[in-house]
Formats: C-alpha cells, sequence, structure tokens
C-alpha cells in the first residue's frame, strides 16, 4: 500500500463534496478517478495533496499519516501533483520553470551565493526533464507565451522533476486535440518510467485512455465511490456506466464491448 | 557612435559599461560642486536600501510599507554608538547595525510573512509605525522629536577629525560609500542569480505552485525580509554621519512610501531599477522643493502615471523603447 | 469613578461613530471593487477642513450658530461628490492589476490630497472654535457628554441603519452584495459594472467626507489627520473583517473605545496602544470577527 484514503469526509456549509470515500491504492498501480462534474474529484485531490483538510478521514502515505500537512511538506515525502486548471510561472522560462523543482528536491534552496546558471547538476538535469517531455526546443521560452498544451506539459513536467513516488494528475489530457492525448498519455507514461515513479493517480474524463492506460478505476459520483475495479469490471457494470459516464460514453463502451463480443 | 543593439546584449559590453559608470560616479566629486556631491552621497544610502527593499518587492514580490524602520534602526544605531558611547569606527558601527535590524526584523518578519499584499502591507506599516511612536515617546532615550547627534565616524580606522566637513564628506566619506555600495551590490547580484534567488522568484509569480514543488514560501520570505532589513539598516547606518541628526521621522510611513516610490520609479524588474529610481527621485526632489512647496502634490502625481501607464518604471520604458528599436 | 468609566464610554462611541463612518466607506469600496483604499483617510481630511470654512463662513454671514450643523452635514454629503473625479480618472485604470498597484495608486491620491489641503488651508491647525458647545453639556451621573457628540452619534447610528436598509432591501443594495460576492456572475447578469463602481465609490467617498465634516467641531483639523485616520480604519478593518459591514460597526466601536481607554489610561502611549492591538489582532485571527477569505 502506497497511499490510502479513509473515510474521507468534505463539506462546504450545506454542500457536500466528499461524503465517506475510501480507497487504497497500491505500488505500481495506474488508477483513474472518473466521474461527472462536480462528483467531487477535485476536491479528493486536494484533499489527498493536504490543500484542503477534510472534515473527518485521514489520508495515509506508506504508513505516515499525511492529512492537511500541507503541499510543501507533501513533496518532500515524495508526493507531486499537476493542475487542472494551469498553474504556471509565468514570466520564468520553460528551464527556470523546471529548475525550481530541481532545486528545491535537491535542497539547494538556501544556495545564497553558487551561480544557478554556473550549476550543471541543476541546468543538466532540467534540459534532460524538458527533452523527455518535448520541450526542450522551447527551453528559452517564456512560460506565458507558451501554446496552452506546452504549458500543461509543463505542469506535468515540472511535478515530475521532483521524482515523487506518488503523483497526481488532475486531467492531465484537458484541452488537447484528441490526437495529442495519447503522445501525451506516452509521454508521461515512459517519463514515469524513466524517472522511476511508482504510481499513477489521474483524474480524467476521456474514457478510451481511461480504459486504455488504466489498471483501475475508481469512479466517484456525488461524493461517494460509485464503484472501484478493474477496467474490465467497471465495463460491464451498467449503473457505474451510465451515471458517471454519461449518455454519449455509455453508448460508445457498449457498443465497442458488443462489437467484442461478436 | 553608433552601437548596433546585439552588442548591447553582450556580457562584455555591459561589464564595460558598468566600469565606465562606476568611474564617472567615483570621479563626480572632482568636476561638480559639492552640494551635488553631498546629494550623490545621500543617493548611495538610499541605493543601498532600495536594493535591498527590491529583492523584497520586486523579486519576492512583498509590498513592505514600513521598511523605513530598518534605515531608522541603522541611523539610530549610528548615532548611538558615535554620541553616548563614544565609539567610532564605521565598521563597528555597521555591523552593530546589521545585527540589531536582522534580529528585529527576524522577530517582526516571522510575523509578518504570514500574511499577504494589504495584510503584509500595512502590519509592516503598524510595526513603522510602532518604532516611530516609540523613537517620539521615549525621549529620555532617543531624544524624541529633536532626534540625536551622530558624530564623525573613523573610517578603517583613520581620523578625519582634523578635516572640514564638506571635505570630507565628499571626499573619503564619498569614497568610501561608493566602495561599499558596489560591494553590496555585487553580492545582491549573486543572491538574485543564486538558486535561492529562482525560488523567491517562483514566490512571487506563484507561491501555490512553488509550494507544490517544495519551496518553503513562508520561510523565504522571511529569509528575504531579514536581508532587505540589513541593507536598510547599512543604507541608514551610512546615511547617518552624512546628515548629522537622526530624528523619529526616519521611520514615519511616509517615508517608507518614499522608499517604495523610488524603487517603481526606476524599475522593480530591473536589477539597476531602484538605483536609477533613487538619484532621479532626490535629484528631482531637490529641484522640484525649490520651486514650489507642494513637491507632493508633483509626485503623487508622478507615482500616479507610473501606477497607471509605466508601472515597468524607467528601466521598463527604456527596454520596452530597445525592443521596439530591435523590431 | 462611574464618571469616568462613563466619560471614557461617551468618548469612545462617538470616536466610534465617526470611524464607522469611514470604515464603511473603506469595507463598500473594498468589498464591490477589492481596492483597498487607502486615501479614505484623505477624503475624511477633506471634509473636515470644507466643514470648517463653510460653517465659520456662513456663521460669519450671519446664520443662527444653533443651525450650523446642518450645513456642516450639507457640506460632508456633497463633497463626497468629488469622489467620481478620482474613480473615473484615476482608480479605473487599476481594477485589473495587481492589489499592491492599487494601493499604491490610492497612495499617490493621498500624497496629492495632502498638499492640495496645504494649498487651500495651510499649515496650521483650523478649528470650528468651539461651536459645538453651543448645543451646551449634558449631565449623566456625574459625566458631562457635549450634546453635539450624542447628537453626532445618534447620526452615525441612523447612517448605519439606513446602510443596513439599502444593503438588504434595495436593488442597489442587492448588487453590491451581489458583486462583492461574485463580480463576474454580476457582469453576465447584465448589470452595468462601471455605474456601479462610479456609485459604490462616491458612496463610500461620501461616507468619509462626511466622517470628517461630524468629527471637527469637536476637535481641530490639522494636515496629518488623514495620514493617521487611515492606521485606526485599518484597525477597525483588521478587527471587524476586510468587506463586512457589520465588522466595520463592531470594529469602529471596539478601537473608538479601545482609543477612550489607552488616550484616559496612557495618554502618551496612545497610538502605540493602537498599533499593538492592530499587531495582535492580525496574528491571533487575521480575518477579523466577521471577514472572510484568505489572507
Amino acid at each position: 500500500m502506497i497511499l490510502s484514503a479513509q473515510d474521507l469526509h468534505k463539506h462546504y456549509g450545506e454542500f457536500c463534496a466528499l461524503g465517506g470515500v475510501s480507497f487504497q491504492i497500491n505500488e505500481g498501480e495506474f488508477v483513474s478517478v472518473i466521474g461527472p462534474n462536480g462528483a467531487g474529484k477535485t476536491t479528493l485531490i486536494n484533499v489527498l495533496t493536504g490543500l484542503l483538510k477534510p472534515n473527518q478521514g485521514k489520508v495515509f502515505f506508506k504508513d505516515m499519516e499525511i492529512t492537511g500537512i500541507g503541499p510543501e511538506r507533501l513533496s518532500k515525502l515524495g508526493l507531486a501533483r499537476s493542475f487542472q486548471l494551469v498553474n504556471i510561472f509565468p514570466n520564468f522560462t520553460v528551464l527556470e520553470f523546471l529548475m525550481v523543482a530541481i532545486v528545491s528536491r535537491l535542497g539547494k534552496g538556501k544556495n545564497f551565493f553558487s551561480s544557478l546558471l554556473r550549476d550543471q547538476e541543476v541546468t543538466g538535469e532540467a534540459l534532460e526533464v524538458a527533452k523527455l517531455f518535448g520541450l526542450d526546443e522551447k527551453k528559452h521560452m517564456l512560460t506565458k507565451n507558451l501554446p496552452q498544451g506546452d504549458k500543461k506539459m509543463l505542469d506535468v513536467a515540472s511535478a515530475f522533476a521532483l521524482h515523487p513516488e506518488v503523483i497526481l494528475l488532475d486531467e492531465p489530457t484537458s484541452g488537447v486535440s484528441t490526437s495529442d492525448k495519447n503522445k501525451i498519455m506516452e509521454t508521461l507514461v515512459s517519463a514515469s518510467k524513466k524517472i522511476g515513479i511508482k504510481s499513477i493517480i489521474q483524474v480524467e474524463h476521456d474514457m478510451d485512455i481511461v480504459f486504455s492506460y488504466s489498471d483501475r478505476i475508481i469512479a466517484l459520483h456525488q461524493g461517494k465511490i460509485l464503484a472501484d475495479a478493474t477496467p474490465e469490471k467497471i465495463e460491464k457494470d451498467e449503473e457505474v456506466v451510465c451515471t458517471v459516464v454519461g449518455q454519449k460514453e455509455c453508448f460508445k463502451i457498449f457498443s465497442s464491448i458488443l462489437s467484442r463480443e461478436t | 557612435m553608433r552601437i548596433p543593439w546585439e552588442v548591447t546584449s553582450l556580457k562584455s559590453f555591459r561589464i564595460v559599461v558598468l566600469v565606465v559608470v562606476s568611474l564617472f560616479l567615483l570621479g563626480l566629486p572632482l568636476f561638480t560642486g559639492q552640494f551635488v556631491s553631498y546629494l550623490m552621497l545621500t543617493f548611495f544610502a538610499y541605493a543601498i536600501t532600495v536594493v535591498g527593499f527590491n529583492l523584497l518587492f520586486g523579486y519576492t514580490g512583498l509590498l513592505s510599507f514600513g521598511h523605513a524602520l530598518f534605515m531608522a534602526v541603522g541611523a539610530y544605531t549610528a548615532a548611538f554608538l558615535t554620541s553616548k558611547f563614544s565609539i567610532l569606527y564605521m565598521e563597528v558601527i555597521l555591523v552593530a547595525s546589521v545585527i540589531v535590524a536582522s534580529i528585529l526584523a527576524a522577530l517582526i518578519g516571522a510575523i509578518c510573512v504570514r500574511y499577504i499584499k494589504i495584510y503584509f502591507a500595512m502590519l509592516t506599516l503598524a510595526f513603522g509605525m510602532l518604532f516611530y511612536t516609540f523613537l517620539l515617546k521615549f525621549y529620555y532615550l532617543t531624544g524624541g522629536d529633536e532626534g540625536m547627534r551622530v558624530l564623525r565616524p573613523y573610517l578603517l580606522g583613520f581620523n578625519f577629525s582634523e578635516v572640514p566637513k564638506m571635505e570630507f564628506l565628499t571626499g573619503s566619506y564619498y569614497v568610501y560609500m561608493f566602495v561599499i555600495l558596489a560591494i553590496l551590490m555585487f553580492v545582491m547580484w549573486k543572491i538574485i542569480s543564486s538558486p535561492f534567488g529562482l525560488c523567491l522568484k517562483a514566490i512571487r509569480d506563484n507561491p501555490e505552485k512553488a509550494e507544490y514543488l517544495g519551496v518553503s514560501v513562508r520561510k523565504y520570505r522571511w529569509y528575504a525580509f531579514v536581508i532587505s532589513a540589513a541593507y536598510a539598516a547599512i543604507g541608514g547606518a551610512l546615511l547617518a554621519p552624512a546628515i548629522g541628526q537622526v530624528d523619529p521621522g526616519l521611520t514615519y510611513w511616509t517615508h517608507s512610501g518614499t522608499l517604495v516610490f523610488m524603487t517603481l520609479l526606476g524599475g522593480f524588474e530591473n536589477f539597476f531599477g531602484p538605483l536609477i529610481g533613487g538619484v532621479v527621485y532626490i535629484f528631482l526632489q531637490d529641484k522640484i522643493m525649490s520651486l514650489t512647496a507642494y513637491w507632493r502634490f508633483i509626485f503623487g502625481g508622478i507615482l500616479a502615471f507610473i501606477v497607471i501607464a509605466a508601472p515597468g518604471g524607467i528601466a521598463g520604458m527604456i527596454s520596452s523603447l530597445a525592443r521596439r528599436r530591435k523590431s | 469613578m462611574i464618571e469616568t468609566i462613563l466619560n471614557i464610554l461617551f468618548s469612545g462611541v462617538f470616536n466610534a461613530s465617526t470611524l464607522f463612518l469611514v470604515a464603511a466607506g473603506l469595507q463598500v469600496v473594498f468589498g464591490v471593487q477589492k481596492v483597498f483604499n487607502l486615501a479614505c483617510g484623505s477624503f475624511y481630511a477633506l471634509g473636515a477642513y470644507v466643514g470648517i470654512t463653510v460653517v465659520k463662513g456662513l456663521v460669519a454671514g450671519g446664520l443662527p450658530t444653533p443651525l450650523f450643523i446642518f450645513p456642516l452635514i450639507a457640506a460632508g454629503l456633497l463633497l463626497g461628490f468629488i469622489g467620481p473625479i478620482f474613480e473615473r480618472g484615476l482608480i479605473k485604470f487599476v481594477y485589473d492589476r495587481d492589489e499592491t498597484f492599487q494601493l499604491l495608486l490610492t497612495f499617490a491620491i493621498v500624497m496629492m490630497i495632502e498638499d492640495i489641503i496645504k494649498f487651500i488651508w495651510g499649515t496650521s491647525p483650523q478649528t470650528t472654535g468651539g461651536i459645538d458647545m453651543v448645543y451646551g453639556q449634558l449631565n449623566v451621573l456625574g459625566a458631562t457628554v457635549p450634546v453635539y457628540n450624542l447628537i453626532v452619534i445618534g447620526c452615525s447610528f441612523a447612517i448605519a441603519i439606513l446602510i443596513g436598509y439599502i444593503l438588504l432591501n434595495t436593488r442597489f443594495g442587492r448588487i453590491i452584495r451581489a458583486t462583492a460576492d461574485k463580480r463576474e456572475m454580476s457582469e453576465a447578469l447584465g448589470i452595468n459594472m462601471t455605474w456601479v463602481y462610479v456609485k459604490v465609490f462616491t458612496l463610500g467617498t461620501i461616507l468619509g467626507t462626511l466622517g470628517g465634516a461630524l468629527v471637527i467641531p469637536a476637535g481641530a483639523a490639522v494636515s496629518e489627520m488623514g495620514v493617521e485616520l487611515i492606521v485606526l480604519a485599518f484597525a477597525v478593518v483588521v478587527i471587524g473583517g476586510l468587506g463586512s459591514m457589520k465588522g466595520a460597526f463592531v470594529g469602529a466601536l471596539a478601537v473608538g473605545v479601545l482609543k477612550s481607554i489607552a488616550i484616559s489610561t496612557f495618554p502618551e502611549l496612545e497610538m502605540l496602544t493602537i498599533y499593538i492591538i492592530v499587531i495582535v489582532v492580525l496574528v491571533i485571527k487575521p480575518q477579523g470577527l466577521f471577514g472572510g477569505g484568505r489572507v
């Protein structure tokens, strides 16, 4: 077990965002969290990553309780996340952006006096990560001038640069054209292998991606877990598919199941 | 001589310019009057202060409306040591100012950096005014609103008391201050080009993301606060002998406002911006004050103009002009 | 003993009444436009100076002294209509900018108004010459309270109720609350934001100038009064919570009474106590009693 949530509750006044969510993620798993908008997915990620304190319940990383410890301590323990709405340093170049993560990871943040640009270790690694994510051509471009898809990639890349053991991705392929989505997923998977990330949790809406890449799917609906199982089992669960996934996807999945069974 | 713009980005070109400007500044007292040299002296003190201030404002994104507090701390330390304890070694005074200011900044900063923007600005204002009230009311200690005298210090152990005042100030003291300014600017340059500097800029641009990347936002803001306070203290301690008298007005919140004004005027996004702002402010203020008593109105107007139309300050305007020439 | 307490209470509530007006002006502008107007103190000062000029001029011209309060209030109200000049001329340019720049712009306005005041009225303190005493004093259990102070307290209270009514029951009030809460939605609903901003800023200015006008007969106008008031107004807002009208009321009461206590027990350290309280409140509960949002 690498990450577990125990009976998480979170409400905003009357509105209940999470109503008792529990699950366990194991080493080596690729888990997708799915659900319609408002199901509580982003709230879940915010609670898991310590940005929000749950009203009730605990989060554990390996055997350490990490409920609400805050993003900074979390990253030092080995958990990183990317953001659904792009969260960037607009005035940084791509390289500088990545260097922040690397400097922080290597504990060099307190070096008042050494020259950053002459630090081969940091600049070299930043370049490598940029290459891994296909951003090395644009390494000197200012983040605010990058196209939206690249901004997203950079956000994810910086999380990867922390060399976390577990990474949480909040809709990594949203806002990207379908043809690019697979490219992004392949980049993510190969990057995580290279860096040695043990488990990936992603919130995702695109069912093709979810079903192709996940070892397990957790379906969230109105703050509660509707299902937590392998893709094959979920496919066959009508309730999940139609509630969570929506009519259009419903139709797509059943027609693909049908075509497979014929 | 037309300078091709590509050359201006060469590192060696920049160093040449820096050396030329430095030599010009050093030699200034030789070919201008005493008054101009005296103004430059005050400029050096403010330059040190605003360079430190900009670490907090421009590079870390925190607006302090109480920064003059630390300048006052440095100035009053100089006054205390020279007139109450007859300690006249400037180097001792500088070190003492830095120590006192750093301790104070560590305490005040620990409280203030937990807040941002308006709250930070107003908290620092409150602390600055707290110190003002303290300086004013505890007059048996601090001289109240009359302030304290500052005696002429020894520079590097040399006693200059035989030298007439203006000659001392525009001669040895001028060079002394300039050298310290140059050293401190070099140190600041190293700081902002270091990994620490990168983290500060990250905190300025997006504190949440910085936190997620493992940067302890509060702690780093605190470091920046203490460093900038130390710079202000040195500036204040160097200013004190030049003006001869320190008074509580040094920490009044509008004096802090002046520091902000200088930084903004010159351009907070540029390393040399605050210096440009400092020199323009000082000479402009002198000029305008001789023309009218209502200089605050004019300066208020200038500040408003900068905020609305030219937030990058003078340095910002120069670089956007340069960019337009390039294309 | 009782007299001292009553004296402190009365002067505290009197301070609080005018503080409330200024703080309310601050809050409403912050709530809607998200601009913290440092110049609120300057408008307060302007209200005071104009109030003195108007009252002295009219009384010298033959106005019966007891009627002075009417032109005083009128002056305070009407002066507030200079608000749109600042709003349209300067403030509107920084609505979408960083809070820091908004603060600095209002600081520039503080500088300009300070010199405007100096230009028109000079630097020596001005007073109405004790005209507030024309209403006499009341003796309450041994404590003496100028009737004028009670009138001012009454006025402020009435205005507080009026503001509450406007906010809860009128269309304008609903718009204020809606935009304070969710700006984009209000815009999307077709509300003319420009007009709202002008009106709200004017309201804020009027409250400030009225506060200054009302307080001045009981004291003196000095050129630093605006600059000093901003720290007090900030204390009110810190205690009560940024953006909350209830907070302005409670905060003003707290600061007014505290200031009164400080003046009578440690007269030398009056402002010191205020600053310390501000710092303590900010450290213990930065959102204040009624405020919300991240600090």
